[in-house]
């Protein structure tokens, strides 16, 4: 009873894990490029969650705002600091100096976004965890024995629910379809008039989304924030996107759920220092057999979405 | 319709184009002829945009569009059907035809392309599955089909008949024939000089990023001295009738 418990525990967790990895491997899939913001900005909401609700508006606008509130703000804030990160790094660079797939100048500029912001945030705000004030977490639900705290249930069909419309808009809509035809062949559909300018934003537009709301669903978990909360997080969806095969979204979902897995595995019979072991051991397991990942395609770089 | 001024592309050191200038009236056929590397794509490319002319002049019924992104040309009624087709094998058949109407949002898209289907009856049969499965014939049929769907005014076509088998270069000149009795006008680079003068009402010879020639169509035919020295005799379609693909040039 208690492992099935710890297996629903893990699925909450790696609901979060899923969300990030999803936001990885969408930017890697259709940019070829590993935005290394993305832990960064998953904190930024988490953080910002956390002044909203603790502070308010900035120059006395408003006092502390409601938590749903001050989430759906920091979800805002995180697209936006999404899109000034494309502005610096992926566009300004690849305009000046490369093909827009061109990656390897715009991954050490996110590298150095990557520090500034969360410094940045160090500096406003310390470096310690903060409260986060959510919903009441202990409110259960017991089915059949097994404890399922509400918020995790809302959180996991969120997810189930972002992860869906994801892959209906890449496969069905227009935009997806432009989305898909810069991913395979950037100057086949630049012809066809996809216009990279407009197009890439919408990939960091959703992965701010996607970083906004798994920092959103941190908060009202745990209850917890701190400027250093991607880091763990941000490795762990790292493992898992690989696991799960880079650029597949479906490879995403299945790899995070499976480091959450073994996460809460690994805690429940060894101890939590064991954890990266086993997670990162599990990766290179993985890519022995599987040397594209789970459900990744053979090829590596553009065109796998 | 499309007016080409002293159009210069520079890559680095190659001058790739140098100082062409030609032009295309509404509802003519016009061939660039050249051997391999006299800058044909490069003057294609720069025309839907997709290199940046370092120098002169490109209109479309009369507006600029020198500095124009590749998006408002295709509004304005120019597409590529690029070297080496660049179909998208990662997506279907009908996908690839969508993509063709990418910056459309009238209510006739589905119509255009139930009438792409028809002309081409081997693509409505695979229209779900992936484009990779069309074999080259087919896939240039493809490519062709995807540029109508932006329901163009004048389509630029850089070596179709490249790959084909006979049978498929046939069909391919048939067609360009008919989309000019549809009133659209065609840029046509080409290799298979007899065949490509044989549509053409006028042409030009580019050398070495230079016009070099620029007459009718009878007169550049009949012109065998040219045909033998620049244009190694005109025959290109593919040895043995096969359709494997050259890889494009670069
Ligand atoms: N992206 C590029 N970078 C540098 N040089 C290039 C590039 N593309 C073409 N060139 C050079 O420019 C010249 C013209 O090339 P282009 O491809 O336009 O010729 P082409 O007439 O289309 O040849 P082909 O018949 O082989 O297709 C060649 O010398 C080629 O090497
Ligand atoms: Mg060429």
């Amino acid at each position: 009873m208690l492992l099935l418990q710890q297996f629903v525990n893990s699925i909450m967790l790696g609901s979060v894990y899923v969300t990030v990895a999803v936001a990885f491997t969408l930017t890697i899939g259709i940019l070829n490029f590993l935005n290394f913001t993305i832990p960064t900005l998953f904190m930024i909401a988490g953080m910002m969650g956390w002044a909203l609700s603790y502070y308010g508006l900035p120059l006395g606008l408003s006092g502390p705002l409601p938590w749903p509130i001050a989430l759906m703000g920091a979800v805002v804030l995180t697209i936006i600091a999404s899109l000034i990160v494309e502005r610096f790094t992926f566009r300004y660079l690849k305009t000046k100096y490369g093909d827009s797939t061109e990656h390897a100048i715009p991954l050490v500029s996110s590298l150095g976004f990557l520090l500034v912001l969360e410094n940045l945030v160090r500096i406003g705000y310390g470096t310690d965890s903060r409260r986060f004030e959510g919903p009441d977490a202990d409110l259960t639900m017991n089915i059949g024995g097994i404890f399922v705290r509400v918020p995790q249930l809302v959180s996991l069909a969120v997810t189930v629910v972002i992860v869906l419309g994801l892959t209906m808009m890449i496969k069905h809509s227009r935009i997806g379809r432009g989305l898909r035809a810069i991913a395979e062949n950037p100057d086949a559909a630049n012809i066809l008039g996809v216009d990279t300018r407009r197009i890439v934003p919408v990939v960091f537009i959703l992965t701010g989304l996607l970083c906004g709301l798994a920092g959103a669903l941190f908060a009202i978990n745990y209850g917890e924030v701190s400027p250093a909360m991607g880091e763990d997080i941000g490795t762990k969806a790292i493992a898992g996107m690989v696991i799960g095969g880079l650029g597949s979204i479906w490879g995403a979902v299945l790899g995070g759920l499976i480091v959450g897995l073994i996460e809460m595995m690994t805690v429940h019979f060894f101890g939590a220092d064991t954890v990266q072991v086993m997670v990162w051991g599990a990766l290179l397991l993985t890519l022995l057999a599987y040397p594209s990942g789970l459900l990744g395609h053979n090829t590596i770089g553009k065109g796998k979405l | 319709m499309l007016e080409v001024s002293h159009l210069d592309v520079t890559y680095g050191r190659t001058r790739a184009v140098k100082s062409v200038s030609l032009t295309v009236a509404a509802g003519e056929v016009v061939a660039v002829l050249g051997a391999n590397g006299a800058g044909k794509t490069s003057l294609l490319r720069a025309l839907q945009g997709a290199v940046r002319p370092s120098g002169g002049k490109i209109r479309f019924d009369g507006k600029d569009m020198t500095n124009q992104s590749s998006a408002a040309r295709v509004r304005s009624g120019m597409v590529l059907v690029p070297e080496g087709r660049q179909i998208f094998v990662s997506m279907s058949v009908h996908e690839n035809l969508q993509m063709g109407a990418y910056l459309r949002s009238d209510a006739d898209i589905a119509r255009d392309i139930e009438a792409i289907y028809e002309r081409f009856p081997n693509l409505a049969e695979r229209r779900h599955m992936s484009a990779k499965t069309l074999s080259g014939g087919e896939q240039q049929m493809l490519a062709i089909g995807r540029a109508l769907v932006s329901r163009p005014r004048l389509i630029m076509l850089d070596e179709p008949s490249l790959g084909l088998s006979p049978l498929f270069v046939e069909r391919l000149f048939d067609l360009l024939a008919e989309l000019n009795s549809d009133d659209i006008a065609i840029l046509l680079v080409e290799q298979n000089t007899s065949m490509a003068l044989d549509v053409a009402s006028r042409g030009y010879v580019l050398e070495l990023g230079s016009v070099l020639l620029e007459d009718t169509a009878e007169a550049l035919s009949s012109n065998t001295a040219l045909t033998e020295a620049y244009l190694g005799g005109g025959q290109n379609t593919d040895q043995e009738g096969s359709e494997h693909e050259r890889a494009p040039a670069r």
